[in-house]
């Protein structure tokens, strides 16, 4: 498949040196967790955590009650309990935490159009030129905090600095309840100190990979040459190199266009039937129609995802000239697709289907399907 | 070398030969024209390694034989500027001595540089040849050479590919360029020698220069190639190119067959309508929509800031007698393939989201496929 993204050329931009952005990153306390016990007194004060208690269920959020024993998101629920005995399980109720999120959304825009929310409970505004025209971004932060507190009983923290990179790490600085200024003088100093650990984009497996190479906090990156960290990380060297100097000049991107769109089950026993597979590719292709025709939203690449007993996991997909307009012809897709996968050798634990591969919004120019793209030379 | 030519002569020659010299160069060499005569004939030559082209240049009077080479631009910039109908003198002692320009009272010094050091493209075999007739050479381009991608990253469509085909009235000599939006396909009849020739891609900046200097030609142009090399021969002006190594895509697999929904439109009253509805539009994009129904078209643009513009075209212009389809295109993606039609102009649909086959209605050679946009 040749690249969709093909678009005309960009215009260059102009070669001025942009003014100091004013970036808010703005994450809700605990989200999940905090709106359980805003709905249920009884769960107050009580370690908490939403998610599945079964046997195979994991930990989507934790109280702060709960954070104190150990317990974290995403964390299998049989070791969290064994962390804290007392820990109350509740079922997430997303089409709640949705409307919350939609609602706070509304407390964003009226200052800023510029919202990129990372999901439901954190989003970064661009507040240069806000609505309000308040000149103090901090100001903002502290309005849009009481703002979501009265309108929602939640607290939310807020970093406040120059660019993404810098108010993420500030928003973190004063959780939970508070907020936290990193201004262009303090940007690079407050990189210095940090563990790397902590710097977005350093995962666990780069975090310790640094530190074989003798790079610990943000003044060890600092000190490494940009070809240095070209040459140990690829790509991300000249962002790591960027951000050891308090440098991040990604935009605020409102409603970023969404990649793909899934849906996946973990049966409470597993599947040894082929006709009862079908069902459920079947059932989970729908979900996911249903959600690509809600959102106007459709994508060429179908995957179906079977994960087996033993936890050996095989996906299958096909990307296809045109995106799947409708339920049937995407149903049609993810069977054809699993059905590639019979007999069945296992019993199968998950199901999963997603589409992807879109060029979702109106206004996209789609490209041509050459087929496999030709090699290179003669 | 020393040697007198009239200046609309040199001039003419000039302007052909150091339209290929970049601009920005990094080779001093590159930006130089290689000026030689020998019995009677001056002969130019600018290449910038990819593109050579040498103009043979007759009625000159030739004082003294030799080679120098001088800055294709400067020199240019003096002829063009001497009066209409002044001789031109050019004298070169050899080596380093400077290439002296004399006309009237005016003279000038021009630095040279190493004849030795300048690049020769025109070795190599071309084993293939035919003739076109410069206006099918035109015709080619033309219809074809605005679909061309400007995306480096795929620079198998940075050109024309140019192959023998089997049409469907018989062996073809086809030209057909993409962006991977929109694909253009034009065919004449396959001259002889053409039979067993490669498919080449012919670099956007050849098909440039080639277009400029078929402009002034009337009669045959012959062609020779090889899988790595093209030459052109336009009257007295030898156009030779590297080709593009790479593969062009199955571009056959994109243009539909089965396409039975049948607009018929009058170009005028479409492109115009376009232009007007698309003005709405600040995107770069500009798409506008068809909105169509028996006999009826409805094209309408939208802007978040500016609003909306919408225009209907009515039986007068349109015929269509098919189910009512919603279909949207880039702006000038439908300008640039009406641009190249004369009277009426014929699409032929799928559905909304599907390739879309555009024709001349009179000239069933040029066909061009475009990709609607989400509307």
């Amino acid at each position: 498949m040749l690249s969709s993204a093909a678009e005309p050329l960009p215009v260059t931009p102009p070669s001025v040196t942009p003014p100091v952005r004013k970036i808010c990153h703005v994450d809700l306390d605990a989200f999940y967790a905090s709106v359980e016990q805003r709905d249920d007194p009884a769960l107050r004060s009580r370690p908490l955590a939403v998610g599945g208690s079964r046997e195979r269920g994991v930990v989507a959020a934790a109280s702060y009650e709960a954070r104190r024993f150990g317990v974290r998101s995403a964390m299998p629920s049989s070791q969290a309990l064994r962390l804290c005995p007392e820990l109350v399980f509740v079922k997430p109720r997303f089409e709640v935490y949705r409307a919350i999120s939609r609602q706070i959304r509304g407390i964003y825009e009226a200052y800023t159009p510029l919202v990129e929310p990372l999901s439901l409970d954190e989003a970064y505004l661009d507040v240069t030129e806000n609505l309000k025209g308040i000149p103090w971004a901090s100001r903002i932060a502290t309005e849009i905090r009481a703002a979501i507190r009265a309108e929602t009983g939640l607290t939310a923290s807020a970093g406040v600095s120059y660019n993404k990179f810098l108010a993420k790490l500030a928003s973190d600085h004063r959780k939970p309840d508070g907020q936290f200024v990193i201004t262009p003088e303090m940007g690079p100093g407050f990189v210095e100190g940090l563990e790397v650990a902590r710097f977005h984009g350093v995962g666990p497996a780069t975090a310790a990979k640094m530190h074989r190479l003798g790079i610990r906090t943000g003044r060890d990156l600092r000190e490494r040459p940009l070809a240095f960290l070209q040459q140990h990380f690829g790509k991300a060297g000249a962002h790591f190199h960027a951000i050891a100097r308090g440098e991040d000049d990604r935009p605020v991107r409102p409603d970023r266009p969404r990649r793909s769109s899934g849906s996946e089950t973990t049966y409470p026993q597993d599947l040894t039937e082929t006709g009862q597979v079908e069902a459920g590719v079947a059932a989970l292709a729908a979900e996911v129609a249903a959600w690509c025709e809600q959102h106007r939203w459709f994508g060429r690449t179908v995957t179906v995802k079977l994960r087996y007993a033993d936890f050996r996991t095989v996906t299958r997909s096909r990307t296809r000239p045109l995106p799947v307009r409708d339920r049937e012809a995407l149903i049609a897709a993810a069977l054809e697709l699993v059905r590639g996968l019979f007999p069945l050798r296992r019993p199968v634990r998950l199901l999963g289907v997603t589409v992807g591969a879109a060029e979702a919004e109106a206004g996209a120019q789609p490209s041509f399907d050459f087929g496999h793209p030709p090699p290179a030379g003669g | 070398m020393k040697f007198t030519v009239e200046r609309a002569i040199l001039l003419k020659a000039l302007a052909h030969v150091q339209s290929v010299v970049e601009r920005r160069n990094t080779i001093p060499i590159l930006a130089n024209v290689l000026i030689a005569v020998q019995d009677g004939t001056l002969r130019l030559t600018a290449t910038d390694m990819e593109i050579a082209v040498v103009e043979e240049v007759a009625g000159v009077q030739v004082a003294r034989p030799g080679r120098t080479t001088a800055p294709a631009a400067t020199l240019y910039e003096i002829v063009r500027k001497l009066p209409d109908g002044a001789k031109v003198e050019l004298d070169h002692a050899g080596g380093d001595a400077a290439l002296k320009l004399r006309a009237g009272r005016f003279n000038t010094d021009l630095a040279v540089l190493p004849v030795e050091d300048f690049p020769s493209m025109t070795e190599g075999k071309l084993p293939h040849g035919f003739a076109l007739p410069a206006g099918q050479l035109r015709e080619l381009v033309d219809r074809t050479r605005f679909a061309i991608s400007t995306e480096e990253t795929r620079y198998y469509l940075n050109g024309i590919y140019l192959h023998a085909a089997e049409g469907e009235g018989g062996k073809v000599l086809r030209a057909v360029a993409t962006d991977g939006h929109r694909l253009a396909r034009v065919e004449e009849p396959l001259p002889k020698g053409a039979e067993g020739m490669p498919g080449v891609i012919i670099p956007r900046k050849t098909v440039n220069e080639l277009r400029k200097l078929a402009e002034e030609v009337q009669d045959e142009i012959a062609i020779r190639l090889s899988d790595t090399k093209i030459r052109f021969d336009i009257g007295p002006v030898q156009l030779t190119s590297k080709l593009i190594d790479g593969t062009f895509p199955e571009y056959d697999r994109v243009i539909p067959r089965g396409n039975d929904k049948v607009l018929t439109v009058s170009k005028k009253e479409f492109a115009e309508a376009v232009g007007r509805v698309a003005a709405i539009s600040s995107e770069r994009s500009r798409p506008v929509k068809l909105s169509l129904d028996r006999n009826h078209l409805l094209l309408s643009a939208s802007s978040a800031e500016q609003g909306q513009a919408q225009e209907e075209l009515d039986a007068e212009v349109v015929k269509y007698e098919h189910t009512p389809l919603e279909i949207g295109f880039q702006a000038r993606y439908l300008n640039d393939i009406t641009d190249q039609i004369s009277d009426q102009v014929e699409f032929r649909f799928a559905d909304g989201s599907a390739p879309t086959v555009v024709t001349d209605a009179s000239k069933p050679e040029a066909l061009y496929v475009l990709m609607p946009m989400r509307v």
